[in-house]
């Protein structure tokens, strides 16, 4: 039985609930009151826009996409959907009449979908089973300290969910807009580029509930930590797993086969006798079940931990899965069970057999691996195979050995291809080269860090055909082993208590922003400038907000003490945090506490209110992601959907590759104009989020600009000069001057950082400066698009 | 593989038909020559010398606007080009505005040099521009051949690079 294991793996963090409210906390900054915790439910009237259509929210979307205009940059100049084509759209319209710009734009909407259907179809699955399970009634209890569950389907759906059924009809709401926002990717429907990318920006938020649905599920279901900041460390790395002992490793993102593998082993009492790990989120999920679940890592490890051959069965469920892992872990000997519909690999559908008949049929090779679709008899059948097997498999043996590696290096002919086509154009035929010597050191580089991030492209191209992925894991053996990790376990929602403590000190600016490192492991040079981006901005007194690959890749970096940033800081959400949030589909927590604020302390009721929490959001809350090896659909899905809640992203250079950016132009003051709510005068406003999704060429740029991105128009004069000291700082580190830019973020002199105040003045009066009004209430609302 | 030199770099960036005019020193230069306002764009994989230098010294050469991307600012403005710092994707976006009036503020640019962006974000950045910004020309002239480009030097060793480079800072 996987769904009943209620044994909290830790406390949660006891908050006395009435604390604010004895307190009577009240601040009182403009229109912003907050007294006496949220909003009650029943006093809410229902906002505009519930359960809205594919066009209910497009005049948002317009305001948006008017502000950010979309920038294109083709990844091919062509279109092959329909047998018209192909058509070449390099300054021409396809036989459909389609333009560059509207078929970029589809290819959004449609990479959009692909990742929103992900999620649902995951979430779906999840839903499916545990409705089967524990009934349709089994409430949603996410703990004492947070009321305000499922901010996202209350915002949307117009009405907060109160068991498992209620997840079922949000998740039947997002199929529904689902086959619409699909539909419109047919040839010869939508035409215009600002509809496809407003579709986009609405499958972007189906996105976010169903991933909300899917991790609340897990969550109440489950037993999964809820909202704490205590969660427990869990191991981390290739050199943490005990080879000695039969392993199992799940790849993915569903959480089920991989707990009832926790399960039967706790049931059988094995528990000490095999290594269960992971590998993307699926080593988040089930470590979020149970912290003896051990993380290898994220995406970047898939191929050379596979080849490594350290797993005995390899368990895949969904999403980002290496499509050709059966032919990879057969070289191995390692045993394959598929368990969803996503991914069936071909293999035989032994759903319904005897688990010891399947466990033969694996081991005397009968069957090239199996598909099964129930969980717990995933959880039986891996753990029986892997006793067997791992005896017979010589793990040891099963990479070349260093001088066998030499003498593959010697057979390369230098022809420079596999750098031509790896995608970060990474060294491996100088590697190669110096192997042939015995030198491994160019491996090593490629090794550490996940410089080389395994996707065997090189391998692909090489002429010698080279097995290079199984030379570069031969020397990183040695390295391995030392690869001793931790990672927070995720901790699933902010805390409404949290929310309290930080609104005020956030939305004026005193902490200057919530930094939210997403997204997958397609950096340009390896994980280690996630972990840096991540402690730059904790040192700098941000909240930093992690989850999936980046959250592994964060707790890869170890200090001069060989302590992980995990180590040194707390899992709170305030101040100089390190929150592990979770898996991919926890990022629903991000946008989830950025809503928070707005309804806790801002009193913005959330039931069918979409365009006036976004607003509130884009205009007043400093949050800004880092999606920095951004590759999947998944992602792009991720990103649009923060972005339509007015909170904006930094992807890494890869990032372009999505076809689609949102920048803001500085120079068009036309374009920044805000109307002040309190005053309803339209007025000059300040390019504050400047984009709301941005390429960075390397780290350097993304740090300066994540920084600059959190400044919002409501910051007190005190919290603009803490967020302008970030900036000019950090400009300062990577340009050496300050940046020429300031004037556009100084309101009143009363906005200049102390320690820059004299060269912050020379650069106002060389452009010729001149006060502005600060708007009290800034909004988009009431402004075009409508 | 043949004809390795005019395959791009990587060679997956591969858009469609329309593929970049292999150019030599020479021909790169008559470009600039004919152009009336052109932009010289340096990126970060050469803000070290030698490429500094030889960088610098086209710039002063052709005597052309300077805009820098990612942190390549400080090297070049402390060789005294006095570049304009952007983002490569917030430069390009600006570049593909008819309207935009340029660095100067003197209006738009024609021909658009770009040297030392990382491959592939340069590449979806010519592609943009090559969609989206029929008044002005693309010319690469990093070692790799950038098919997005209107014109592109081939793919080259460093040492032919340099040559090529060497050549087109010359004066006299
Ligand atoms: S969908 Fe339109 S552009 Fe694409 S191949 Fe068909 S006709 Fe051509
Ligand atoms: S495996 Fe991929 S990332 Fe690694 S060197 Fe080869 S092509 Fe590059
Ligand atoms: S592709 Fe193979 S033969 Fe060519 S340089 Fe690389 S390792 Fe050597």
């Amino acid at each position: 039985m996987i769904v009943v294991a209620p044994k909290p793996k830790s406390e949660p963090k006891k908050f006395k609930a009435d604390f604010w409210k004895t307190k009577d906390f009240k601040v009182s900054i403009g229109e912003i009151v907050e007294k006496e915790g949220g909003i009650s439910e029943e006093k809410t009237p229902m906002g505009p826009t519930p359960k809205p259509n594919v066009t209910d929210l497009r005049s948002w979307d317009m305001k948006l996409l008017g502000r950010y205009e979309p920038f294109y940059a083709p990844f091919c100049d062509m279109c092959c959907l329909c047998t018209f084509g192909k058509c070449d759209l390099l300054n021409k319209k396809g036989a459909c009449g389609i333009d560059s710009e509207a078929q970029q734009a589809r290819i959004v909407l449609l990479a959009c979908n692909i990742g929103t259907a992900a999620h649902a179809g995951h979430g779906r699955h999840l839903l499916h089973h545990l409705i089967e399970e524990l009934g349709e009634d089994y409430p949603l209890d996410l703990g004492l300290n947070i009321d305000i569950e499922a901010p996202i389907t209350r915002t949307i759906i117009g009405k907060k969910p109160q068991n498992l059924a209620d997840l079922d009809k949000t998740l039947s709401y997002v199929e529904e807009q689902l086959s619409h926002l699909l539909s419109a990717c047919h040839t010869g429907q939508e035409g215009s580029s600002l509809d496809f990318e407003s579709k986009a920006l609405h499958s972007g938020v189906m996105d976010d509930l169903a991933r909300e649905v899917g991790d609340i599920a897990q969550i109440v279901a489950l037993n999964m930590p809820k909202g704490d900041g205590d969660a427990p460390l869990v191991e981390m790395g290739v050199g943490t797993i005990d080879n000695t002992k039969p392993v199992v490793l799940c790849i993915g993102h569903n959480v089920l086969p991989g707990s009832s593998v926790m399960d039967y082993l706790d049931e059988t009492g094995q528990e000490e006798d095999l290594e269960v790990c992971g590998i993307c989120c699926a080593a988040i999920d089930i470590s979020r079940y149970n912290d003896r679940a051990k993380v290898v890592g994220p995406l970047s490890r898939q191929l050379k931990f596979i080849r490594s051959g350290v797993a005995d069965v390899i368990i895949v469920d969904e999403q980002c899965i290496r499509t050709d892992v059966l032919e990879e872990a057969q070289k191995k000997n390692t045993a394959v069970i598929a368990t969803t519909d996503k991914m069936c690999l071909g293999l035989p559908d032994m759903t319904d057999k005897d688990p010891d008949l399947i466990v033969s049929k694996l081991l005397n090779k009968e069957i090239e691996g199996a598909l099964i679709l129930d969980p717990e008899k995933v959880g039986e059948v891996s753990v029986k195979v892997a006793k067997i097997i791992a005896p017979e498999r010589e793990k040891l043996k099963l990479l070349p050995e260093l001088d066998e590696v030499q003498k593959m290096a010697a057979e390369c002919t230098e022809c420079g291809w596999c750098t031509r086509v790896c995608p970060n154009s990474k060294p491996m035929m100088e590697a190669v080269i110096a192997a042939k010597e015995g030198d491994f050191s160019g491996f090593e580089e490629l090794y550490l860090n996940d410089v080389c991030y395994s996707c065997g492209r090189c391998e692909q191209e090489c002429e010698r055909e080279l097995p290079l992925m199984s030379m570069l894991a031969k020397v990183g053996e040695k390295l391995a082993k030392t690869e001793k990790f931790n990672i927070r376990a995720g901790r699933g929602p902010v805390q409404d208590v949290e929310i309290r403590r930080v609104g005020a000190p956030l939305v004026l600016g005193d902490i200057p922003g919530v930094i939210a490192i997403v997204g997958c492991s397609n950096y340009p040079n390896g994980g280690k400038e996630v972990a840096e981006m991540a402690k730059e901005f904790l040192e700098r007194n941000y909240i930093v907000v992690a989850t999936g690959c980046g959250a592994m890749s964060i707790g890869e970096y170890l200090d001069e003490e060989g302590k992980t940033l995990y180590e040194q800081y707390t899992g709170d959400f305030d101040a100089r945090g390190l929150l592990n949030i979770g898996s991919c589909v926890s990022n629903a927590h991000i946008s989830g506490a950025c809503i928070k604020i707005a309804n806790i302390f801002a009193k913005k009721p959330l039931e069918g209110n979409f365009e006036e929490i976004a607003d509130y959001i884009l205009n007043r809350v400093g949050a800004c992601g880092i999606a920095w090896g951004a590759y999947s659909q998944k992602a792009a899905a991720i990103a649009t959907g923060f972005n339509r809640w007015g909170v904006p992203a930094v992807v890494g250079p890869h990032g372009s590759k999505y076809r689609r950016l949102l920048l803001g132009r500085t120079d068009k003051k036309e374009n920044w104009k805000i109307k002040d709510l309190r005053t309803g005068k339209v007025m000059d406003g300040e390019p504050a989020p400047e984009h709301l999704i941005y390429a960075a060429e390397n780290m350097e740029e993304a740090i300066v600009m994540t920084a600059k991105l959190c400044i919002r128009p409501t910051d007190t004069g005190k919290g603009r000069q803490i967020k302008l000291n970030h900036y000019i700082d950090l400009y300062k580190r990577y340009h050496g001057r300050l940046p020429p830019d300031i004037h556009l973020f100084v309101r009143n002199e009363k906005d200049i950082p102390i320690t820059y105040k004299k060269d912050v003045k020379e650069i106002l009066e060389e452009v010729g400066w001149e006060p502005r009004e600060i708007p009290q209430e800034p909004s988009l609302m009431g402004m075009g698009g409508d | 593989m043949a004809n390795e030199r005019v395959i791009p770099w990587q060679p997956t960036v591969i858009a469609g038909p329309k593929q970049a005019l292999l150019v030599t020193p020479e021909t790169a230069e008559l470009m600039i020559k004919k152009a009336k306002r052109p932009l010289f764009i340096l990126g970060p994989l050469v803000k070290e010398d030698p490429l500094l230098t030889y960088a610098t010294k086209i710039a002063e050469k052709w005597n052309l606007q300077v805009v820098t991307t990612a942190d390549a600012y400080k090297p070049f403005n402390d060789k005294g080009l006095n570049p304009t710092a952007y983002g490569v994707v917030e430069i390009v976006n600006l570049l593909k505005d008819p309207e935009w009036q340029g660095v100067d503020g003197e209006g738009q640019h024609d021909l658009v040099i770009f040297m030392g962006c990382i491959y592939y974000i340069a590449s979806q950045g010519l592609s943009s521009l090559k969609h989206y910004a029929p008044h002005l020309k693309t010319l690469t002239i990093c070692k790799f051949f950038h098919s997005n480009a209107d014109a592109s030097f081939p793919n080259l060793k460093d040492e032919e690079w340099f040559k090529y480079l060497e050549k087109m800072g010359e004066v006299g």
